[in-house]
Parts: C-alpha cells; sequence; structure tokens
C-alpha cells in the first residue's frame, strides 16, 4: 500500500517538476533513471523514481518544496563519484542532480575566495584561479569530475590535507536548500560569525542537512618551492616506520603517501614506470624554499636510516607529476588485479601503520583474498583494496567479510571506520563499532534538527532498522519529537 | 530541600556549595555551586535540573562568562574544574585528549616538555593561566597564532559531551583524519555552553618550530599598514602570526620555521618594507604587550571580523571612533576596545564594522549583548532552535546561557 501511495506522489511530484524546470529536465524513463541508480560504490544500487535536474537555488527550493509536501524522499547528486553509498537514491524517491549547476560565479582574488555553484568540479576551481597563482587546497583523487557539492557533503580530503586540513578548513559560507524547501545561508564573508557553526556541520553531513546550492571557498597561493620524492623499502613496516620518524621528527609534509607491491603492480600495469619494491613512499614538501630545503634534506636522511632502498628526487615538475600519476592511478588501477575490489577508508593513529598493516596482510592471508594497499600514510588514512571474483558467491561474501575486519581492526587500534570517503549505506551498519547509543540518538537529534521531516537523504550516515535492524541503546527521534510536538522525559 | 541539598544527594556533600557573590554571573547570584568530578555525575546535575526547573551555567576558569549574555535566570553554576586530567598523549601521532576543566596552560606544560618532545597545542587565546580548555573551547577562542594554525574548529579531533538532558555522549574521535557521523564538536565550539556539556576534547597539535624571528614595521597610515600585510601575504613567508595595533601603527610579523628558514623569510621581509628585526626577547615582550592591549582597561571589548581587503577601513574606523584595535591580519579579526561600555557608542561602532561588510560580537561589557546582538534570518534561527531542544530539551542551559 505504501508503494501504491508513494508511486502515486512520485506521478505528482513529476508533473510539479516538469512545470519547475521544464520538461526535458526532468528524467522518469527507466533507462535513464538506471544511469542514477549507484554511486562509485557499485554493488549497491536503487533505480530512482525521478530524476530532476534544476538550474538554480530557486529551482532546487522549488522541487524540495514540493517533494515535503508530498512526503517524497530525495536525495541531491553531484558527480556520483562518492564511495560509501551517499547518492544512492530510494525506490520511490528523487534524486535532484546538480550537473547542470556548474558557474563559477565570481573570483575575488583580493580577498582571495571563489563563489561557485555545486556542479563545479573541484579540479575547474583550481583551474579558474591558476592565472592568478593561487589554488584550491583540497585534492580528492578523482578531483578532475567530483564536485565541490559532494566535496563539502563528504568533508572530502586528498593527498594534501595532511598539511592543509579538509574541505571544511577551506569552505566560508554556503548557500543551502533545507529539508522543507527553505533557502538559507549559513557561514559568513567575514571572519567570527556569531552564532552556531551550522555550516561547520553541514560540511560532511553526507547531504542529509541540505542541499548545497552556491558555495563560498577559500583559496591559497602556491607554495614558493615543492619538493617531491619516491622511497622504495624491502618491507612495508619500514616505510610505515619511516612515516612515524618523519611527523616525531617535526617535520609536517604536504603529503606522505604509500603503496604497497600490489598497488605498485596496479599502477605499472597502466602506466610506464620500473617501480619495484615492497614498499613505495611518496613524500612531498612544500612551502617558502630554504626551510623545504633543509627538512628534504632531513627527510632523506630518515629514509636512508630506515634502509630505503633507493631515494628517487624528482628532478622536475615532469618527474613530480609522474610520481603522482603512479599513485594516482594505482587506485582505478586495481581493476587490472582482479575481476572486482572494495575499497575500505578506515583511519588510524599513524604510529600504528606498522603492525596494523601486518595485521591486514594476516586477515589477508586468513581469507585467502589479496589486499592491495595505497594510502594517505601521513595521517593514518588507509584505502585497502579487497581483490575477489564477482563470479564467485563465496568470494564476494568473504570480501565484504574481511573488509569489514579491516574496519573493526582500524576500530580496535583507536582509529575511526572512514576518513574521507563518508559512512553511507555502506558503513550505515558500522557505526555502533565506533559509536554507542547514546553517541548515535545525539546524532539523531542534530539530523532531526536539520530535517525534521526525515526526507533529505534518509538511510545514510546512522544505522536504520531497513539497513541494519535494531541497534541496542540508540534511540532515533520520533517524528512527533521531531515536529517539535513533545519531548521524551 | 534546597537547591544544595538536593544536589549534594546525588554527588555528595563535598561537590556542592552554596553560591556566593564571587559566582555571580551577570549579577545573578548562583543558588548553588557543582563540582563534580566526572561526566555521570554532569549527568545528575543536569538531570536533577531538568526536573526541578533548574537553570545551569556551564563554568570552567570563569574567564570568559561576559563573552555571552548575561543568564535570565540562574540557579546552579556546573564547574568544570575537578575535570583536569591530561587523558592521554600520544606524541608520535601528535595529538593528546584532555578533560574540558584542566587549564590550557597546565596541558600546555604537560604536553610540551621541550626535552621529550617539541609539540604544542597551537591556541594561545586570551584569558590567562585559569582558562580552561573546555572554556576556551565553547567560546571558540583563539588568538594571534590562528594566522597559521587556525582557530579551535581547525585544530579538535573529538569530543566527549553531556547534553542538557543527561546524555554522556561523543564525536569525532583521536585520529587526525575522520569523517564518521556528525561533526557535533563543531556545534559545541562556540556554542557558550548552550547545547551541552563539554567533558573531554581531542586535540591536534603541532611540532614547535627550530627558530622564531620577528619584524616590525611602524607606520600610522592604514594604507601603507594594508600594504605592507597584503605585501607579506603575497610573498614566500608563511608567519605564524601578523598582528596590527591600531592606533600605534604597528605591524608584527612573526615567522616560525627551520632557523636558516626563518632568516631567509626575514631577508624577505626587509625587501617589502623598512622593518625593524627586534632580538626575540624583545619580541616576547612586544607580542605579549600586542595580546593586552585590547584587555587592558577596557570597559568595553569587541570581537571583530571583516574581509582581508577591508582592514585599511578596519584600521580608520578604529581610529574615527577612539578605539584601540588589534588584529590579526591574515584572517582580519580582532579586538576591538572602546574606554566605555556605553551601548549607543557600540552600536555605532558595530554598525560601523557591519557596514564593512564584518561580523561583530561583546567580549566585555555590561549591556552590551542586549543593544548589540542581531537576530539570524528565520530559517537559521529555526535550525538553531531545533538543536537547542534536541540537545537541551529542557531548556536547562539555554536559561542561563542567554
Ligand atoms: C577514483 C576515486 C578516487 C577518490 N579519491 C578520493 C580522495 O582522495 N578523497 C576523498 O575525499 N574522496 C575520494 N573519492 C570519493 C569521492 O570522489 C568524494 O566523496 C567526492 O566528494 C564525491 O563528490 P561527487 O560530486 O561525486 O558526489 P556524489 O557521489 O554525487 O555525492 C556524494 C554525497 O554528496 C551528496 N551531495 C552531492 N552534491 C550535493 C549538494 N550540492 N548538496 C548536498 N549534498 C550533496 C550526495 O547526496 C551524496 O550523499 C574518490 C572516488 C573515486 C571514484
Amino acid at each position: 500500500m505504501a508503494t501504491t501511495a508513494a508511486t502515486g506522489a512520485i506521478g505528482e511530484l513529476a508533473e510539479r517538476a516538469r512545470a519547475i524546470v521544464g520538461p526535458v529536465w526532468v528524467l522518469s524513463d527507466p533507462a535513464q533513471l538506471s544511469t542514477y541508480e549507484c554511486d562509485g560504490l557499485t554493488n549497491q544500487r536503487e533505480r530512482p523514481g525521478l530524476v530532476v535536474l534544476p538550474a538554480s537555488t530557486d529551482e532546487v527550493a522549488a522541487v524540495v518544496r514540493a517533494c515535503h509536501e508530498l512526503g517524497v524522499p530525495f536525495v541531491a547528486r553531484g558527480a556520483g563519484s562518492g564511495l560509501s553509498g551517499g547518492a544512492m537514491p530510494r525506490a520511490e524517491g528523487v534524486v535532484i542532480g546538480l550537473a547542470r549547476m556548474r558557474a563559477i560565479l565570481d573570483i575575488d582574488v583580493a580577498d582571495r575566495r571563489v563563489t561557485v555553484q555545486p556542479g563545479v568540479t573541484n579540479l575547474a576551481i583550481t583551474e579558474a584561479v591558476a592565472p592568478h597563482g593561487l589554488y584550491y587546497a583540497p585534492d580528492p583523487s578523482s578531483q578532475q569530475v567530483c564536485t565541490i557539492g559532494g566535496n563539502i557533503a563528504e568533508n572530502a580530503g586528498g593527498a594534501h590535507c595532511l598539511k592543509y586540513g579538509f574541505t571544511v578548513n577551506h569552505v566560508l559560507a554556503a548557500t543551502v536548500v533545507l529539508g522543507d524547501g527553505a533557502v538559507t545561508r549559513l557561514g559568513s564573508d567575514a571572519p567570527d560569525a556569531p552564532g552556531l557553526d551550522l555550516l561547520g556541520v553541514l560540511i560532511g553531513s553526507e547531504g542529509t542537512c541540505g542541499i548545497v546550492t552556491e558555495a563560498v571557498v577559500g583559496v591559497l597561493p602556491r607554495p614558493q618551492h615543492v619538493e617531491t620524492l619516491v622511497a622504495f623499502f624491502d618491507t612495508v613496516e619500514e616505510g610505515g616506520e619511516t612515516v612515524s620518524e618523519i611527523i616525531s621528527d617535526g617535520i609536517v609534509p604536504a603529503a606522505v603517501e604509500m603503496m604497497d607491491r600490489l598497488a605498485i603492480e596496479a599502477a605499472r600495469a597502466v602506466t610506464h614506470m620500473d617501480w619495484d619494491a615492497e614498499s613505495a613512499l611518496i613524500v612531498e614538501l612544500d612551502g617558502p624554499e630554504s626551510e623545504v630545503r633543509s627538512q628534504f634534506e632531513a627527510v632523506t636522511r630518515i629514509c636512508a636510516a630506515r634502509n630505503a632502498r633507493e631515494v628517487r628526487v624528482a628532478a622536475s615538475p615532469a618527474e613530480r607529476a609522474a610520481i603522482w600519476t603512479a599513485r594516482k592511478s594505482a587506485f582505478a588501477a586495481a581493476g587490472r588485479l582482479a575481476p572486482a575490489y572494495r575499497v575500505q577508508d578506515g583511519v588510524i593513529p599513524r604510529t600504528r601503520l606498522p603492525e596494523v598493516l601486518r595485521g591486514i596482510a594476516d586477515l589477508s592471508e586468513r581469507y585467502g583474498l589479496r589486499v592491495a594497499n595505497v594510502f594517505h600514510a601521513g595521517d593514518g588514512n588507509l584505502h585497502p583494496l579487497v581483490l575477489y571474483d564477482s563470479a564467485v558467491p563465496e568470494q564476494v561474501e568473504q570480501s565484504e567479510e574481511l573488509a569489514m575486519a579491516i574496519v573493526a581492526l582500524c576500530v580496535e587500534h583507536g582509529g575511526s571506520i572512514t576518513g574521507e570517503h563518508g559512512v553511507g549505506t555502506e558503513k550505515a551498519c558500522s557505526m555502533p563499532k565506533m559509536f554507542d547509543g547514546a553517541d548515535l540518538t545525539a546524532f539523531d537529534r542534530v539530523r532531526a534538527a536539520f530535517d525534521p521531516a526525515g526526507l533529505c537523504n534518509p538511510d545514510k550516515l546512522l544505522p536504520t532498522p531497513r539497513l541494519c535492524g535494531e541497534v541496542p541503546g540508540f534511540h532515533r527521534v520520533h517524528p512527533v519529537e521531531r515536529a517539535g510536538l513533545g519531548a521524551r522525559l | 530541600m534546597g537547591v544544595v541539598e538536593d544536589l549534594a544527594a546525588d554527588l555528595g556533600p563535598d561537590r556542592v556549595r552554596p553560591g556566593g557573590p564571587e559566582d555571580a554571573i551577570g549579577g545573578l547570584v548562583p543558588a548553588a555551586v557543582a563540582e563534580p568530578l566526572s561526566p555521570e555525575a554532569i549527568a545528575l546535575v543536569l538531570r536533577r535540573a531538568g526536573a526541578d526547573g533548574l537553570a545551569v551555567r556551564v563554568r570552567g576558569g570563569g574567564t570568559k562568562q561576559a563573552w555571552t549574555a548575561p543568564p535570565s535566570r540562574l540557579d546552579v553554576v556546573l564547574s568544570t574544574t575537578a575535570l583536569d586530567r591530561l587523558v592521554d598523549h600520544a606524541p608520535g601521532d601528535m595529538t593528546c585528549v584532555a578533560e574540558a576543566g584542566m587549564p590550557l596552560a597546565a596541558l600546555a606544560a604537560a604536553i610540551s616538555d621541550v626535552t621529550t618532545h617539541r609539540q604544542r597545542l597551537m591556541l594561545d587565546p586570551p584569558g590567562g593561566a585559569a582558562a580552561t580548555l573546555g572554556g576556551v573551547l565553547a567560546c571558540a577562542a583563539s588568538g594571534p597564532r590562528r594566522t597559521r594554525y587556525g582557530t579551535p574548529r581547525d585544530l579538535v579531533l573529538g569530543a566527549r559531551y553531556v547534553t542538557g538532558d543527561g546524555l554522556a555522549a561523543k564525536t569525532g574521535g583521536r585520529v587526525v583524519k575522520n569523517v564518521a557521523g556528525y561533526d557535533v564538536a563543531k556545534l559545541l565550539i562556540g556554542s557558550h555552553g548552550s547545547l551541552a556539556v563539554i567533558t573531554e576534547v581531542a586535540l591536534k597539535l603541532h611540532p614547535l618550530p627550530d627558530a622564531a624571528r620577528t619584524a616590525v614595521l611602524r607606520t600610522t597610515d592604514p594604507a601603507a599598514a594594508a600594504a605592507f600585510c597584503d605585501a607579506v601575504r603575497d610573498a614566500p613567508v608563511t608567519p605564524a602570526l601578523v598582528e596590527v595595533a591600531w592606533p600605534e601603527g604597528v605591524v608584527m610579523v612573526r615567522v616560525e620555521s627551520t632557523a636558516d628558514g626563518a632568516d631567509a623569510q626575514i631577508a624577505h621581509l626587509r625587501g617589502l618594507a623598512d622593518i625593524e628585526v627586534p632580538d626575540e626577547t624583545a619580541a616576547d615582550a612586544l607580542a605579549a604587550d600586542l595580546a593586552a592591549r585590547a584587555w587592558a582597561g577596557a570597559d568595553a571589548v569587541l570581537a571583530v571580523g571583516v574581509r582581508p581587503s577591508r582592514l585599511a577601513d578596519l584600521l580608520r574606523l578604529a581610529a574615527a571612533h577612539d578605539a584601540v584595535l588589534v588584529v590579526r591580519a591574515g584572517v582580519c579579526a580582532g579586538e576591538l576596545a572602546l574606554p566605555d561600555a556605553d551601548p549607543e557608542r557600540a552600536g555605532r561602532v558595530a554598525a560601523a564594522v557591519r557596514a564593512l561588510g564584518g561580523n561583530v560580537q561583546v567580549r566585555r561589557g555590561d549591556g552590551l549583548h542586549a543593544a548589540l546582538t542581531v537576530d539570524p534570518d528565520p530559517a537559521l534561527a529555526g535550525i538553531e532552535d531545533a538543536l537547542r531542544r534536541g540537545l537541551d530539551p529542557h531548556g536547562v542551559l539555554a536559561g542561563a546561557a542567554r
């Protein structure tokens, strides 16, 4: 019965949406809808009831208002490169795609900020300000495709967030369409705005607090000097120990990235490189020239002291680019190693790298599945790629179990289930590994404050009975409470 | 029974005492001061307050109670000072975890033992030695070093807190990168204790630099000072702080780096303007003088922030209103002090700052909160109210926070 009602609502919504955005920007043909059934987490799919492609804040607001009136759940979508199922729709819900909203509205060189629509890609911001010697610091590996709206929703990071921070450290203000269609602005053009830091909560809220329709982001001057090296080690542990030693030597590199043998093999399959080692450590320093030079010497010394077999220093921008191509391609190239793979995103204290990497190797052996590691070593953010054959049913199941065991290992070592990909649907049921009932209850109250009707990207971030069954101690905010009509005593 | 007796029954008699004049906030003397020993005990106080309709105000070192509006009602001052332990310090990870009542100065001493590990929490807010971690975060307080290292929101990795209805919860974690769950810490930072009581905080630390060097430019021309600050921003220097004091006309730039890195940056600054380079003892004294300047002897202090391109305008504004201004040039936020707390005069200053597109908050000044606070737009106010209702459903903290 609920389904029939929902179908009716979708029909009504489609009609209203056509009037708001124009008929060509409303997709209801099943073949077209299929394009929107998943994000980068391709093993979880649901075909949406409708896709709407608005072109302005007003259009987004009008569509959301209609959803709110009709009780239809909705989810925003940027480039769909998310890796946790964040943009996965509901069958009876609507995808609000921001792909048409990709104008750069203002470049303010004096105040070093750029105003963009949500569908602008991460890289496009840097390209737009490059003529002024500026760049946008957060640099997810997916930066050519992923959008600033998606980056804000996931609080995206990248290789260089070790020194420069995440999306949340670079967004100054955002225009947001709330769950009932109201439009507001969070953050401020100037520092130290009074009131609660609602922007800080919105960033990383995985599309559950509203739809960002405009953002003001800060941009930075290009550093005066950059040095990059790649060091090869005979063991993964030596690479990990080198990371700890660089950090505790008081050096804050711009980036410290690591690849293990399998990841190196993957990268070799798609690029012209001759790397061959148990682990490769990429270290980049940037800043004022003399500081970079003396710290780079120290890093080179530490690598040697930790038995690096070879240290290659990039002698030109082209050589630096080649190192980064190897790193950034490893991920997508994992497809060359096995028919399918799952990527995890756990974080550990960086001093625990050697033991956790050993633990992952043990788990890999126990499950009989290979795991490639290519990750942000400097901040302890692992990206184990669990390789499997999707045609073998046991492997599908076992790979999932292995991936979850790795997540649990990270939490046991004082870490987190996700460093940058988000919880989404993928890890919603893992949230109780990190957070108890009281923690989750408080999270749900925050969510309810932003979206009392619960229509804004439901079934993401927090465990729901629908996804995970009941979670002990976790009290969801009741709809009556959400509406402010009563409170639990 | 009275409030003191009720709370004593919950917490034990030695954890509760009647409030005295020294506990007054905004002229209101609380019936009781409670100093719980644990988050569980804090939850007891809040639940009791919820059941009995008491208004509770949280107090750390008591140095920044004036940063938020005086309470309309006040029954209990909840002091966090008994929660003062360093819970964990992981030098290799450059992180630490401390209880909210720990004075910042004690934390600094505990973690930056130079002989063992060279690191520190890069937070230098006003308030002196008594200021506690929890209070500093609740007020989103920062100081000169925010120019390079940011404010509490950039340094906090996670927190434990007790909601107004006594739910002991946590958010974030101890690792330097983490996106699991809502970042409730962002809400608590700057909430002035109006949503929940912060009980424990995980923090990101930074290495102590090898060397510091300081450059000082003296000019009373706002355009020249702003031009110098712009040039510093565009130069290959990464200053830890850039402080401008007005109307004196002092611009202080401090670089922290490797020894030769610091020298090279100072050499670069010499090429930009006719600067003095004091020795570091003199520079320390000047830094301390600038840090105290806006606070010493002023009856009204406003936090002001404008876009960096408005620096010269802000300097002129300060001079025009006979105000003392100390501003972090890179971010363009600082403190503006007025000799008296006349609401009309402060109102004129606030209006002028807002006319520049800037923000104003009251840091000191009897009666100024009511005079200067502007209402947020209704949609924003709706979310803020919903958050207060959600995290403090009985209004235990909210009543005393406004
Ligand atoms: C090869 C590859 C490499 C990657 N590397 C990194 C990396 O280094 N670091 C990293 O952090 N991530 C990385 N990712 C993950 C992904 O690119 C990021 O999460 C990115 O921020 C998602 O942006 P998107 O535009 O694709 O968002 P989508 O996938 O479309 O959506 C992601 C979430 O954002 C929400 N959303 C989208 N737009 C808006 C909006 N305007 N307002 C509100 N909510 C919105 C969606 O509802 C969804 O919940 C990688 C992904 C791939 C495929």
